[in-house]
């Protein structure tokens, strides 16, 4: 087991909408990702998913609010410090982001050399022009970015160039986690490819420690990360390698999501593919009982009444359902609905 | 539409714009009700009074005479026999006329009158009085002798044997300011002795006119150009942004002061003037909505429609117009308040609608100007003006910001 | 760098083509109107002088200068040949003085009154909207409808305000004129300090309305910027919030820019209103006294050097703009 890199312990944050809504988009979630390590996150839209990318930031400011919880990044607990310090020694440095948009991330009037240099003297580094200039000129060539874009403004670039200009400025100051928000949904195939290969090599090559790649498009976290994380309402459902998770779905909803997609590999030609029905439920209100019952094809009224805790399995996994792993596995070996008086751990 | 514009009055910037802009327009409609002079009537005879209450003087000296029923404060005496005074001639007459205060009625001034000028001499020294005293009582003499002097004004008229005298106004007569024409110029007469309040709403009707033609023309041809320009592309769309680029950069006002001066006094109406306006002030429409059709002419329910065999002006009716609604209104507002104030420029200039049985604000300004009412402190004749073109445009500008807040929620607040 | 260049070429050659059509709406638009223009000129002349050889002689100038008889076109390049030369004839309301030498003295006036007080005015209401737009909460509430009635008042209202204020009420300030009416045009101390003083109420006049609109589309922008994308992502780089308050306001002003050259001429328009209350010796005064003159060579003599006024500015605030935002060079480049 390496070093953790980044500790999430029960972590509750809310978002208030522009009519003084509050939304509880991360609702207790924890999680470990290790050193060398890297974690993807699944989910449909509105699930939570890119709140928890903010929120794992330890910076907040509105329309997302702090309610508790734990972030210790590399054994330094970052939940409790002045936000003013966090900006400063954390973000960029220990914890990097890669927005959802990059069309938009970047500044368009000013060059992109000029924006490193300023994330570097926003840490406090003390390095001449010059030095910065070959530094990220190296960082770029390591990364297959041309030399050039360093001296372009963000609206000469394209789409694609864009998105990796982003990442290579993400990483540029080596962080130990980086927080990827679906980095490569909104590209064509081709530079997704790109954008995905340049994260591969950022962690090859050292650059980022450990990884969270947040996206709804499942076979890529299949081939991207060490372990999914599944997340729905605003909690995690279920934890497990990226293998287990694709093929050995316990939860119902995580079952139904890997439903919904086609791996290549042996042993899923005679997988068949679902699709759930209806729609998560409005987190401004969350359910009482399981988020999921509503949804769910094995739902029993106990359900809609009882809120499940996580629970852990196999040493390593974990999953979110009243029911015994061994009685949903039997549940999904009979294609049947459970009986009424059904058996909970 | 319904719902569009509920959510149109809650946003407080359009309904602040929209109350200002309808109470001046209902002042407009109400007032005349009421005041039904006309609005250019000359009613003082000299120029710039200021405001206020002013009775006409030859009403005053033509009147028959009356019999006044007034109340006590209108008696010069009694104005001049205060209660502080009566007491005095009261002392006076008890110490040195040695009347028991019985007899003296204080409350009855023309009784104390009498008593007191049987009893005073100015010539006489009473002793025991201090200088200052003797003084106040002599010019209170004079006073009470002033108060009850009669001698008025001689009116004459011209008659058979030279002037005649047809009439006395004593000093004493009173008149009944109620019977008598009074004016209240709230907001005084401007050069010409005409009541500025008066003026000012017809002014405000006129100018509100010429802006909303002027919005509607411009509004016209700059959606017509812009629908063909923005729909129809190619040569067309060209052409008409070759031609709105030339009319942007080379100055509306410019093209303005030209034709208004060439068209000539003559021609030159109200409604030639709010035509003149609204002809050059189209490119701004033009231009947003050609960017509007751009962007609506690609989408699906235009394309189906297109499939769908339907004739261009169907399209433009049921399918792209409707989708820019919005933005041609806001735009037209824009125009009214841009062409009232166009008017206003244009005829301080001296290119305003050449009219003499109407005003509108910008006659106002410039007859105001004209005659230095800036120069010489006559502020009521301009401020009001100004305050009410900057009022509308105000209130217009209001309602456009709160418009563009609805119709665009990235803005919002 | 070539498409730079092409892009500032077709700039030029576009405003060029402006000129000429603007030239042509001058000459075309009076000449659209029943009856030929000398006429009208001559019986105008006519009743704006007394002296009747005085009149003659303008008439003839005016037949020749005309070409009367001659076809539009041949007019026309007569016409246009004389005005390159900077040729306009001779005034009616000012005769003997030539067209062109009251335009030259009068627009050095005009040009130092409102070039400074609208680039002040431009500057200090982008730094007010900018203020406004990053404060927020009481400061943009009360201010807000502050900018937005005074932006709505007309210019020439602005300076009446001021004038009524400053030099009837407090006396502060002179009410009327470019310099003392005591003073004769020299290089003395005091004629300098006559002109400063008359400088002040029309040149704050038409600061202040410059401001309210300035500030009220800087304010709109800076809102729209402060949401951008790249702001939450700087801040996730740890940059601090004055950096970045710096990139917002540096992006929110560059299109104020092109809006000031886009409503360069209406802003002109009002100023020169305003000018006219004041009797500021600059063109609006003599528009003014053009119009009141019914002397028709200086009115077109008038607009058409206001036009070229208004083209240049908007040409340089073009050019400037293309050089100081990237965004219109990678426009020129797709």
């Amino acid at each position: 087991m390496g070093k953790p890199m980044l500790e999430v312990k029960h972590l509750k944050t809310k978002y208030v909408t522009r009519f003084h809504e509050d939304v509880y988009a991360v609702d207790d979630v924890s999680l470990v990702v290790e050193e060398g390590k890297s974690l993807g996150i699944a989910g449909e839209s509105g699930c939570g998913k890119s709140t928890l990318a903010l929120s794992l930031m330890g910076y907040y400011f509105a329309p997302l609010h702090y309610i508790s919880g734990d972030i210790i990044v590399d054994g330094k607990n970052i939940s409790g410090m002045n936000p003013d310090d966090v900006r400063k020694t954390v973000l960029g440095s220990d914890v990097a982001y890669i927005p959802q948009a990059a069309m938009n991330a970047l500044n368009p009037t000013q060059k992109i050399i000029r924006f490193i240099e300023d994330v570097f003297q926003a840490h406090g580094i003390k390095m001449t022009k010059k030095e910065i200039y070959d530094m990220a000129r190296e960082r770029f060539a390591e990364l297959g970015l041309p030399e050039e874009v360093l001296q372009k403004h963000a609206v000469e670039l394209s789409g694609g160039m864009k998105q990796r200009t982003v990442i290579a400025i993400s990483t540029i100051l080596s962080p130990k986690v980086l927080i990827a928000d679906e980095p490569s949904s909104a590209l064509d195939v081709t530079s997704q490819k790109m954008v995905i290969r340049m994260m591969r090599q950022l962690m090859e090559k050292g650059y980022i420690k450990s990884m969270i790649f947040i996206t709804h498009e499942l076979p890529l976290l299949y081939n991207v990360t060490d372990d999914i994380m599944v997340m729905y309402a605003g909690q995690i459902v279920e934890w497990g390698t990226a293998k287990e998770m694709v093929f050995d779905p316990i939860h119902p909803y995580a079952k139904g999501l890997m439903g919904s997609i086609i791996v290549p590999e042996e042993g899923m030609k005679t997988h068949a593919l679902t699709a759930l029905k209806g729609t998560p439920p409005n987190l401004k209100n969350p359910p009482k009982g399981c988020r999921f019952a509503d949804r769910c094809p094995y739902a029993v009224p106990t359900c809609q009444a009882l809120a499940p805790e996580p629970k852990e399995f196999e040493e390593h996994r974990m999953y979110r359902c009243l029911m015994s792993v061994r009685k949903l596995r039997e549940v999904y070996e009979n294609g049947t609905r459970p009986e009424f008086e059904t058996e909970f751990d | 539409m319904k719902n569009t514009i509920k959510q149109v009055f809650h946003s407080g910037k359009f309904v602040v714009g929209f109350v200002i802009f309808i109470t001046i327009l209902l002042t407009c409609i109400i007032y005349p009700l009421f005041v039904k002079d006309d609005p250019l009537a000359m009613l003082g005879q000299g120029n710039f009074f200021k405001p206020g209450t002013y009775v006409s003087q030859e009403e005053v000296a033509l009147e028959k005479s009356y019999t006044l029923k007034l109340p006590r404060e209108f008696s010069k005496l009694e104005m001049v026999l205060d209660m502080d005074t009566r007491s005095q001639i009261q002392q006076f007459l008890i110490k040195y006329a040695e009347i028991p205060e019985a007899d003296i009625d204080v409350t009855n001034a023309e009784g104390l009158v009498q008593l007191w000028k049987a009893n005073y001499d100015p010539d006489v020294k009473y002793s025991g009085m201090t200088s200052a005293k003797r003084k106040s009582f002599r010019r209170l003499n004079n006073e009470i002798i002033a108060a009850q002097r009669d001698t008025g004004v001689i009116i004459a008229e011209e008659g058979e044997d030279g002037l005649e005298k047809s009439k006395t106004i004593k000093d004493t007569d009173f008149v009944n300011t109620k019977d008598v024409q009074t004016r209240t110029f709230i907001l005084g007469t401007d050069n010409f002795g005409r009541d500025v309040l008066t003026e000012l709403v017809a002014a405000t009707k006129s100018s509100l006119k010429i802006g909303l033609i002027a919005g509607l023309v411009a509004t016209a041809i700059g959606l017509v150009l812009g629908l063909l320009a923005g729909y129809m592309g190619g040569i067309v769309d060209n052409l008409i942004t070759f031609v709105t680029n030339l009319f942007t950069v080379i100055p509306s006002f410019v093209i303005l002061i030209l034709i208004s001066y060439s068209v000539g006094d003559k021609a030159r109406g109200i409604m030639v003037v709010a035509v003149i306006i609204g002809i050059t002030s189209w490119p701004w429409t033009t231009r947003s909505v050609r960017s509007q059709v751009i962007s609506l002419r690609n989408r699906d329910h235009v394309n189906l429609s297109k499939l769908s065999g339907h004739s261009m002006f169907r399209i433009i009716f049921t399918d792209i117009l409707p989708y820019i609604a919005s933005y041609v209104v806001m735009a037209m507002i824009l125009q009214i308040s841009s062409g009232i104030l166009a008017e206003a420029q244009l005829s301080m200039i001296g290119l305003g609608p050449a009219t003499t049985t109407t005003a509108t604000l910008g006659l106002m300004m410039q007859w105001a100007m004209t005659y230095s009412a800036h120069l010489n402190g006559s502020w009521w004749a301009y401020f009001p003006v100004v305050v009410i073109i900057a009022l509308i445009s105000f209130s217009l500008n209001l309602m456009n910001t709160g418009l563009d807040q609805v119709f665009n929620p990235q803005l919002r607040d | 760098m070539k498409g730079v260049r092409k892009y500032y070429g077709q700039k030029i050659f576009w405003y060029i083509l402006t000129l000429i059509f603007a030239v042509i709406l001058n000459f075309v638009l009076p000449r659209l109107m029943p009856g030929n223009p000398v006429s009208a000129i001559a019986s105008r002349a006519a009743s704006g002088m007394t002296d009747a050889s005085a009149i003659q002689k303008v008439y003839n100038e005016y037949a020749e200068k005309f070409g009367v008889n001659l076809p539009m076109y041949q007019q026309f390049f007569r016409w246009f040949k004389n005005a390159i030369r900077g040729d306009f004839g001779i005034s009616f309301s000012q005769y003997p003085r030539t067209v062109s030498d009251i335009i030259k003295s009068a627009v050095w006036w005009t040009i130092a009154l409102q070039l400074p007080a609208i680039i002040v005015g431009w500057i200090l209401g982008n730094i007010l909207g900018a203020i406004a737009a990053y404060i927020r909460g009481v400061f943009d509430k009360a201010i807000l409808p502050l900018f937005l009635f005074i932006g709505n008042f007309p210019a020439f209202g602005m300076a009446t305000i001021l004038m009524y204020i400053f030099a009837i009420k407090l006396r502060v300030a002179p009410a009327s004129g470019g310099y003392g009416f005591d003073l004769i045009p020299n290089a003395s101390w005091t004629f300098f300090k006559s002109i400063i003083s008359h400088y002040q109420l029309p040149f704050w006049s038409i600061v202040l309305i410059t401001i309210g609109g300035q500030a009220i589309g800087m304010r709109s922008m800076s809102i729209y910027e402060l949401n951008a994308d790249y702001v939450k992502y700087s801040r996730f780089l740890g940059i601090k919030d004055r950096k970045i308050v710096g990139y917002v306001f540096r992006n929110a002003m560059l299109p104020q820019i092109t809006g000031l050259a886009l409503s360069l001429g209406t802003m002109m328009g009002g100023a020169l209103v305003a000018e006219m209350i004041f009797s500021y010796p600059g063109l609006g005064t003599t528009l003014l006294s053009a119009v009141n003159g019914q002397d028709y060579p200086l009115l077109s003599a008038c607009t058409l050097i206001i036009t070229i006024m208004v083209l240049i500015a908007n040409l340089v605030v073009e050019i400037l703009y293309g050089i100081i935002d990237p965004r219109v060079k990678a426009n020129q480049q797709d």
